[in-house]
């Protein structure tokens, strides 16, 4: 395994010289001195960090590292299993977020934790967002971040020599000399144009995310490895816990990430073109109604999560419109739905991939729609049928082992899941209103019979089921006789994004009974939960997302009384000041005289 | 005197500076982070700096022969601590607390500006001469205010009127009460006489005082004591269950509790509140070995009433692990953390 590994790596790096060579010569008209691509320098080997610094990385790394990347490095922790991406193996010193060319070493330099000269070190200290590599910023000293990486380089990493100047070389990015281009929307055109142009868009799809070629791409460890979805930059692994930075996308495109797929363009493109294309991928980031960037919490490198669905009131009895570019919808705002794997109850979801949701809401005077967008790289429909119940938990199914080694890892086995349907369900408490404030239900699945949840699930075979939820282990209920008063709006899978749009009755108003299913009462705060399925993960049953305790809000409308008493109150301070003046001028003259 | 006053009064000013920039962005607003465990006290010693250079500036202005009048000093230091409230502290603090803050410290300032009469007379007089209009200017400001404060209190009950949709609050008990026995997997454990059974000196005696010599250390980073390295292949005992309970921590509780044992695992983000931070002083540390072994074995779902609203997604993990599994992993906790199990006396 290793041996061919080995062998691989080094086919790689012949092919690497191969393009660089025949870049060169194709492109002789352009080439200065050397034949470096455009905006990198030629740069040194960094000198091998000391005994001490290694001796003292070993505690830090068998502290906090050995969980997941393994006594030997390869990337074969305890942890690692259950993980995907699986962590790295250090011992062939492939490193994906790098200032270096293609198949280069990254930087680093136990003496010099620079920016944008240490590509290690700054990987230890933000992370690597959207895998399960955390940021070390705060938990390790700079001293410590240092030492581990020196440990890491000198000990771990096992086929190459980072100061071995026979066999390495350092090509480096100089991203602080090259000054990006204004997003302007020439630029931005040009960047769209040039995606199609370079090809981008085979493997991270027509719309960026990330569907292009699901399924069929490898790392070098034969790993399925998915292309990133350009829509959630908060996930780049290159991110640098700076998402909205046009920069981080220029290195990973002139760098190219080593032991993917992705390969760098640092050859057959200029830097300007560069910058139109991190320019356009980086305008494609989801970002609020207004433009700007979302606002990302520190803690989690996540969007930031209100946890208040406020629905928008459609008046005088309007229709509420089943087509998502209706104004209707179009001006409505939307709220993020954070997801997360259902891990309870057996069959655990270890890696969901969905792990977002965008949802809005409308009601009207009978009922209320939710609409659901998220992103999917895959349309999966059921081939075959399930082999358990949907309704039921805790059956009795071979769940992923902790411990299977490389070839029944998660990681491993991501291709090849028995394709179930892409669903995704809006759970609501039943009897909110009896519960004790805050009225919340026991999560996740309702407290009892006395405080069931309402559960209204589409899947992709186009159908649209109800259930009840009578507890944490209970089996679900199916609801036949409510299906058909809830209706499927709209639903459309496109370039790799699910829209989805359910309508429900509001429940039953006149005498507000609310027995069966939920009551939506406007002003309230309705307890939602939110589930979701991708059928190519093998999600079925309790293998879901799931998202935590919501509340959907029906807005008001605004009141009469919210243009009269406040002008009533105005007046009320005009006659108190005339009042306050009045006092002070008597006071002065009693004074006076 | 005058040279720590201009000290302070320097302070003072790059302290406001620095927050003014962080608050407005043109500095990244993690330069001054706030150290997590310890915010409470960093917040309490941040203001105090703030007060000792606010005072320094006083000082130093009425030396210079500008003195700051006391109306504004205590317009703007309440203004100062409201939006320290509202842009410093992080994890943000809702809007009601920080509403109740703003009026304590209100009521503080109103104590500070009126300690004697001739302050009180100092702080009240611009407001006197505004409402006395000798001048042209004061009478304009009059004008001004007769027309500006009827239209925003009109706009603040609008506001206050028109339907908004805020999170409710929810508060909840952290450390619900826990039973005096537990039934795991058949057997019936009591919390208060339990042990670890894998909290073990080298002769295999319960020994906790042996375990708390091998734990990581406290101090930033929390490493392993040099000569107690669990991976160590002739590791055995106390140190070999701490890898095994290790083991199972990162193929089952990482996803949450994090790999750090931060609470900011793979899933975190999507909980809310997200799952308990061990590193921090106020969890695990506080509690004893057979309260966790009882949270772990029977989850969010086996919580007692007074753990209200229940908004823990953490499963009864007796339905995934064995009971030595459970044991093990606490051992772990307590060893990756640096903190000893509280005892029961």
């Amino acid at each position: 395994m290793k041996n061919s590994l080995r062998l691989k790596a080094r086919a790689f790096l012949t092919t690497a010289f191969g393009v660089i060579l025949v870049s060169g010569i194709t492109g002789g008209l352009t080439f200065a001195a050397e034949t470096l691509p455009a905006g990198f320098k030629k740069g040194e080997l960094a000198a091998e960090p000391s005994a001490d610094m290694i001796e003292a990385g070993k505690r830090v790394y068998f502290t906090k590292c050995v969980w997941c990347h393994g006594v030997d490095g390869a990337g074969d922790g305890p942890g690692a299993d259950r993980l995907w991406p699986r962590p790295r193996n250090f011992n062939q010193g492939t490193f994906k977020i790098r200032h270096t060319a293609s198949g280069e070493l990254p930087l680093f330099d136990a003496k010099k934790p620079t920016p944008g000269q240490n590509d290690l070190f700054e990987t230890v200290t933000h992370g690597l967002p959207g895998s399960a590599m955390p940021s070390w910023e705060g938990i390790l000293t700079e001293e410590q971040r240092l030492q581990v990486l020196s440990f890491v380089t000198t000990q771990l990493v096992k086929d190459r020599k980072f100061t071995d100047k026979q066999s390495e070389s350092q090509t480096v990015l100089q991203l602080g000399d090259l000054k990006p281009i204004p997003a302007t929307e020439e630029s931005l055109k040009k960047g769209a144009e040039l995606i199609v142009e370079k090809k981008c868009v085979e493997c991270h799809g027509a719309d960026g995310r990330g569907d292009g070629n699901a399924f069929n791409l490898k790392d070098d460890w034969g790993f399925s490895i998915q292309p990133a979805n350009w829509h959630k930059c908060w996930n780049f692994r290159g991110s640098r816990q700076d998402p909205y930075n046009v920069k981080n996308i220029f290195r990973t495109f002139s760098t190219g990430v080593n032991g993917t797929p992705m390969p760098s363009f640092a050859d057959n493109t200029t830097v300007e073109e560069r910058w139109h294309i991190a320019n356009f991928v980086n305008s494609l980031c989801e970002r609020e109604a207004d433009g700007t960037p979302l606002s990302i919490d520190q803690l989690t490198d996540k969007p930031k999560v209100n946890f208040v669905l406020s629905s928008g009131v459609i008046l005088e009895n309007g229709e509420i419109p089943a087509d998502p570019e209706n104004e209707l919808w179009q001006k409505r705002a939307r709220r993020i739905i954070a997801m997360g794997g259902q891990i309870t109850h057996k069959p655990r979801n270890f890696v969901n991939r969905i792990d977002d949701i965008w949802v809005k809401s409308l009601y009207n005077d009978k009922h209320i729609a939710f609409m659901f967008q998220w992103d999917d790289r895959t349309k999966s429909v059921a081939e075959g049928k399930l082999p358990w119940p949907p309704t039921s938990v805790n059956i009795d199914v071979k769940e992923q082992d902790p411990k299977t080694g490389e070839e029944g890892s998660i990681a491993s086995r991501q291709n090849n899941y028995a394709v179930y349907n892409d669903a995704v369900a809006i759970e609501t408490a039943v009897k909110w209103k009896e519960l004790p404030a805050p009225i919340k239900p026991r999560y996740l699945f309702g407290s009892n019979e006395q405080f069931p949840m309402d559960i209204m699930k589409w899947e992709a075979d186009g159908s649209l089921r109800a259930f009840k939820g009578t507890g944490w282990d209970k089996d679900f209920e199916e609801r036949d006789n409510y299906e058909e008063s809830s209706k499927l709006l709209f639903s459309e899978w496109k370039n790799g994004r699910w829209t989805v749009i359910i309508q429900r009755p509001l429940g039953n108003k006149k005498d507000q009974d609310y027995d069966e299913d939920t009551f939506f009462e406007m002003g309230q705060y309705i307890p939602t939960v939110f589930f979701a399925w991708d059928g190519h993960n093998g999600d079925a049953g309790r293998k879901m997302a799931v998202s935590a305790f919501y509340y959907t809000f029906l807005e008001p409308p605004t009141p009469k009384e919210a243009y009269i008493y406040p002008v009533v109150i105005a007046v009320g301070v005009v006659f108190l000041e005339g009042w306050i003046l009045m006092r002070r001028a008597n006071k002065r003259k009693a004074k006076n005289v | 005197m005058k040279a720590l006053m201009s000290v302070a009064a320097l302070m003072g000013a790059a302290g406001i500076l620095l927050l003014a920039a962080m608050t407005v962005g043109i500095v990244p607003s993690n330069t001054v982070r706030l150290i997590e465990g310890y915010m409470p006290v960093q917040v309490i010693a941040e203001l105090t700096l703030f007060v000792a250079g606010f005072t320094g500036l006083s000082y130093m202005m009425a030396a210079m022969g500008m003195p700051f009048p006391r109306f504004w000093q205590g317009i703007l230091f309440w203004a100062f601590l409201l939006i320290y409230l509202k842009f410093r502290i992080y994890p943000p603090i809702p809007f009601s607390v920080r509403a109740m803050y703003g009026t304590i410290s209100l009521v503080a300032i109103f104590m500070w500006v009126s300690a004697n009469e001739e302050d009180w007379k100092k702080f009240k007089q611009p407001i006197m001469n505004v409402l006395d209009a000798k001048t042209g200017g004061a009478k304009a400001l009059r004008i001004g205010y007769l027309v500006i404060i009827p239209i925003l209190i009109g706009g603040f009950s609008y506001n206050a009127m028109v339907p908004k949709s805020e999170e409710p609050i929810e508060l909840r008990t952290v450390h619900p009460a826990p039973p005096a026995s537990t039934k795991v997997h058949g057997k019936t454990y009591t919390l208060q006489t339990s042990q670890n059974p894998y909290r073990v000196n080298p002769e295999g005696k319960y020994d906790q005082e042996y375990s708390n010599a091998n734990i990581v250390e406290q101090g930033m980073g929390r490493l392993m004591k040099p000569n107690a390295n669990p991976w160590d292949k002739d590791a055995q005992g106390y140190l070999k269950y701490v890898r095994e309970g290790g083991e199972i921590f990162y193929q089952n509780c990482h996803f949450c509790h994090g790999d750090n044992l931060n609470g900011r695992g793979l899933h975190a983000f999507a909980f809310n509140p997200i799952p308990a931070n061990f590193t921090d002083p106020g969890t695990i540390a506080q509690l004893q070995e057979t309260f966790i072994f009882w949270r772990v074995s029977k989850g969010g779902i086996g919580l007692p009433n007074e753990g209200f609203p229940w908004a823990s997604v953490m499963p009864p993990w007796e339905q995934h692990l064995t009971v030595d599994e459970i044991w093990k992993v606490v051992l772990f906790e307590y060893w990756h953390t640096g903190y000893y199990p509280r005892t029961w006396d």
